[in-house]
């Protein structure tokens, strides 16, 4: 019997002499929760620590601000995105990895996001590659807005079946050195969101 | 003035702490159930609901004692008591300490008649207001046994609706006090650490008494205080309850 | 005085080290309150129904764990079983030596832990650097994990810097941020010259076949980046039914863990990279580990198996902040470490009896847990089973002769009446529960049979 058969027929064994099993519960996804029904997915994102752009000038005018000028960016970004970024950035759009710590950010595509919680949602399909949103110090996520579900339980219902999918929520943190949080680990210090236009730019509402 | 209640017939659990060193909080529930119009019997051969063996894992210690308070109080009259932990141990631990074992029917059956006794006076008998006067800021320990039950509530609800008793906060409310029953003994160190540190919150503002559901709490607080050189004045619930009727001093004895 | 190990532990920290462990703990419990109840309108009916998703769960075990099996192969992982310690640290060890591997991260995962994987690791030529922040700290430093969300809350900033001027991380410099970026850049090396990843799981989804990561520092979403073959060692109780019932989950773990709403990375992972991306494993391995818990599953305190390793009931502890998590001796520390500890213990179970009884049984762990599971009702039947098997209690005092005295009424009034005695007897004639009670406190006066006389009293005013 090799130990796959032996765990289950233990397991079968522990359960046999039960005189009732427990029933699924049934729950609707609002039960006890959330308060708010209204979720605004930049103001989110500044809660979790992370920066919202709504252009891609101001996201470059802030990264040559901090002299972060060199990065990488995914090729399949829109051009006219790509365009407006290159204007002020150096920009590769391909990663070597021997030379990860010169890159200063990584701009790479998000699949998705949730407004509740300010989360950006990368998988495999759509994230160039998964070192270039994790390694430089910032990530700049590339979201359409058409993508950014309402709330924890529809973004669970969205998984889809990418092998890899991330949810980032906020700049990478501890609070292992005496409760004291800090920011950017081994992750990005800098969880940036860059808003593809299609939309009044004054505010940002999920539209499921 | 609350409008007379119908005669109502209880059993009093007087609790095994009441008949060592507690009598006033038995009389006074006594004389608080009386003037609500229960009438009161109090089962002479009464001893101890069992939890002290139960929490120590002694089931067979406990069992033949809590098969004696089971015959004691049987029937189908309410049983009240003044304990949240006594209660709790009627209401809950019996079930486990009968679990496949023939006793089990007579345990469930006392665990549905079984009251604290806060619990009895505000949901047994539906009285929402208490009437007469005690003038006394106070801070109320909610013992742990009143988790997930809502007798604390009930007392509290009682003890606001005093004219002149003021209920104080204090912080950490959810910290136990550190009794535990023989966890007192066994774990002497934490056990003290826990009520020192109950004891600073609690006796970080000046209270005319520290008041509660439960004799072992404060049997253990007041024990440490008064060792430590800071005394306080506890009290149970029901003694409140008796002394606003008669609007008499606040009870000398603790 | 105390007979117990737990107390004169306690008795014995340092004034720094309780300090350390009760504000973090506190800090912990504060935050969670804040988030769930600021959250949420019926958190109580949150944590009933995640409760009941996972007693379910366990109820019908074999079927979830064939399901999640079945379907994380569908999606291109393998899968192994586990029976016990020694039958998981061979499965990974061979799968890493297959490839070849010579270097592992490792992120955090407690069962790596409770089966000693780096230890055997290193045993077989391959190095295994823990990533997570402070279990990485504990590695350097030789030490054991004092909490299971926050291993090294018992540590101070001047004992970390201390730490890393020794291993040659740069001279000694306690800023919080310098240790921070200090690790990150050394551990960022490790990650790129690794050959595999470790890591656990904090839940298994059976419908959909995917393992559930949540993380907050990036440590584990970098060792799978960085790697090519991805081991994921997790308890066959992690399993979920449906990838609906991670909404519950979710909503509930870092809240109740830390006061976040969501931690900062979940990673839901099925299998090897897709198509297309360069970076990640090209072979995922889950290995599923029983090692006592069908042991569990069998007996009186199965809903210890619901738990979701938050470590909320940890925070909330009052014994569990008067002790710190090295008291409990075991991987699992705090109250859910009191019950499963001395359960996954087997035939070693009476070397951590001691645990259940460190308790006042207050409920306050029950009151938070996201899974409902009422600890307290466990540790008092653990404590039933350590009697039932002959295990001592020292400290505890017999409760034989109570026994006997509480159920013979006449022996029980005649004590009522013979305990005023108490009042006068010296310490060296007391029981030892006595003088141990005396020793903290002063005792009440005896009253013994003082109500009765008035009841008696009251009957014959009034009948009279």
């Amino acid at each position: 019997m090799d130990d796959r058969q032996r765990i289950l027929s233990r397991v079968r064994a522990a359960l046999a002499p039960l005189p009732s099993r427990a029933a699924m519960p049934a729950y609707g996804d609002d039960d006890g929760v959330v308060r708010e029904t209204a979720h605004d997915f930049a103001a989110a994102v500044a809660r979790a620590g992370g920066r919202v752009f709504l252009e891609p000038a101001l996201l470059v005018q802030w990264l040559v601000g901090r002299g972060d000028v060199r990065g990488y960016c995914d090729p399949s970004v829109a051009p006219e995105v790509r365009l407006a970024l290159s204007r002020g950035l150096v920009l590769e759009t391909k990663l070597v990895r021997r030379r990860l710590d010169e890159y200063r950010f990584g701009i790479t595509r998000a699949a998705g996001a949730i407004a509740e919680t300010g989360t950006i949602i990368l998988d495999d399909a759509t994230c160039s590659s998964r070192l270039a949103a994790l390694a430089p110090w910032i990530h700049v996520a590339v979201v359409d807005p058409d993508t950014i579900r309402s709330r924890v339980v529809d973004a669970v219902g969205a998984l889809g079946t990418d092998p890899y999918v991330l949810w980032c929520t906020g700049p990478s943190k501890t609070a292992d050195v005496e409760g004291i949080l800090i920011e950017g680990v081994h992750g990005p210090g800098e969880q940036v969101v860059l808003l593809e236009r299609r939309f009044a730019p004054s505010s940002v509402r999920p539209t499921r | 003035m609350n409008a007379p209640l119908p005669s109502r017939r209880v059993q009093l659990m007087a609790t095994c702490l009441c008949d060592a060193f507690y009598d006033d909080v038995a009389a006074a529930s006594v004389e608080v159930l009386e003037h609500l119009g229960c009438t009161v019997t109090v089962p002479e051969d009464q001893t101890c609901c069992g939890q002290p063996a139960f929490n120590t894992g002694d089931w067979p210690a406990a069992r033949p004692v809590a098969r004696h308070t089971l015959r004691v109080f049987s029937g189908d009259e309410p049983v009240v008591v003044p304990s949240g932990s006594c209660a709790k141990m009627l209401s809950h631990g019996a079930a486990l300490l009968f679990e496949g074992e023939e006793d089990a029917a007579t345990a469930a059956s006392l665990a549905r008649r079984a009251w604290e006794l806060s619990d009895f006076i505000v949901h047994g008998l539906g009285v929402r207001a208490w009437p007469g006067r005690f003038d006394a800021k106070i801070a109320f320990h909610r013992s742990c046994h009143s988790r997930g039950a809502r007798y604390a509530d009930a007392a509290l609800a009682l003890l606001r609706s005093i004219h002149g008793v003021v209920v104080e906060e204090f912080g950490e409310a959810e910290q136990c006090c550190g009794f535990g029953g023989t966890f007192a003994v066994a774990f002497p160190h934490i056990s003290r650490e826990m009520g020192s540190l109950k004891l600073d919150h609690v006796l970080a503002h000046s209270h005319d008494a520290v008041v509660s559901t439960d004799m072992g709490c404060l049997m253990h607080l007041s024990g440490l205080a008064r060792k430590a050189g800071r005394p306080f004045h506890a009290l149970h619930v029901v003694q409140i309850l008796r002394d606003a009727l008669s609007q008499a001093p606040p009870s000398t004895r603790s | 005085m105390s007979r117990e190990p737990i107390d004169q532990f306690a008795a014995g920290q340092t004034e720094e080290r309780r300090a350390s462990v009760r504000l973090g703990s506190k800090a912990g419990h504060e935050k969670r309150t804040l988030a769930i109840f600021g959250d949420y309108a019926r958190p109580d009916r949150l944590r009933a129904i995640a409760g009941q998703i996972k007693q379910h769960t366990l109820d019908h075990l074999d079927v979830y764990l064939e399901r999640a099996a079945a379907r994380l192969e569908a999606n291109g992982a393998k899968v192994h079983f586990a029976a016990d310690a020694d039958s998981a640290r061979r499965t990974i060890a061979g799968i890493l030596q297959r490839r070849q591997a010579k270097r592992a991260v490792k992120a955090k995962t407690m069962v790596s832990e409770e089966i000693e994987l780096a230890r055997h690791l290193e045993q077989c030529g391959i190095e295994c650097v823990e990533t997570d922040l402070g279990e990485f700290v504990v590695q350097v430093s030789d030490d054991v994990p004092s909490h299971i969300v926050k291993p090294i809350l018992h540590k101070n900033r001047r004992e970390i810097a201390e730490t890393f001027e020794r291993i040659g991380l740069g001279p000694y410099d306690d800023t919080p941020e310098v240790i921070t970026r200090r690790a990150r850049v050394f551990l960022r090396r490790k990650y790129l010259e690794a050959d595999a990843a470790i890591t656990g799981a904090n839940f298994v989804s059976a419908d959909s076949g995917r393992i559930v990561l949540v993380t907050n520092e990036g440590n584990s979403r970098f060792c799978i980046a960085a790697t090519r073959c991805h081991v994921v060692i997790v308890g066959i109780e992690k399993v979920i039914p449906t990838e609906r019932d991670l909404g519950v989950f979710l909503n509930l773990l870092a809240r109740s863990a830390t006061g976040q709403q969501l931690s900062v990375y979940t990673e839901f992972i099925s299998g090897p990279r897709g198509p297309g991306q360069p970076d990640g494993p090209d072979e995922m391995h889950v290995v599923f580990l029983d090692n006592g818990r069908t042991d569990v599953l069998a007996g009186d305190c199965r809903e210890i198996l619901r738990c979701i390793r938050c470590g909320a009931c940890l925070n909330v502890c009052p014994v569990y902040r008067q002790a710190s998590g090295h008291a409990y001796r075991s991987v699992y520390p705090g109250p859910v470490g009191a019950v499963l500890s001395p359960l996954l213990a087997g035939d070693r179970f009476s070397e951590f009896s001691d645990l259940p009884r460190a308790s006042s049984l207050c409920g306050a762990c029950h009151e938070v847990c996201p899974v409902d599971i009422p600890i307290e009702d466990l540790l008092v039947r653990l404590r039933n089973r350590a009697k039932q098997t002959g295990v001592k209690s020292p400290g505890t005092p017999s409760m034989a002769a109570w026994s006997l005295i509480a159920s013979e009424p006449p022996a029980w009034r005649a004590a009522l009446a013979a305990g005023r005695v108490v009042d006068v007897l010296p310490s060296w004639l007391a029981p030892a529960a006595l003088r141990a009670w005396r020793e903290n406190h002063e005792m009440p006066s005896w009253r013994g049979g003082a109500f009765r006389t008035w009841l008696a009293k009251r009957r014959t005013k009034r009948d009279g």
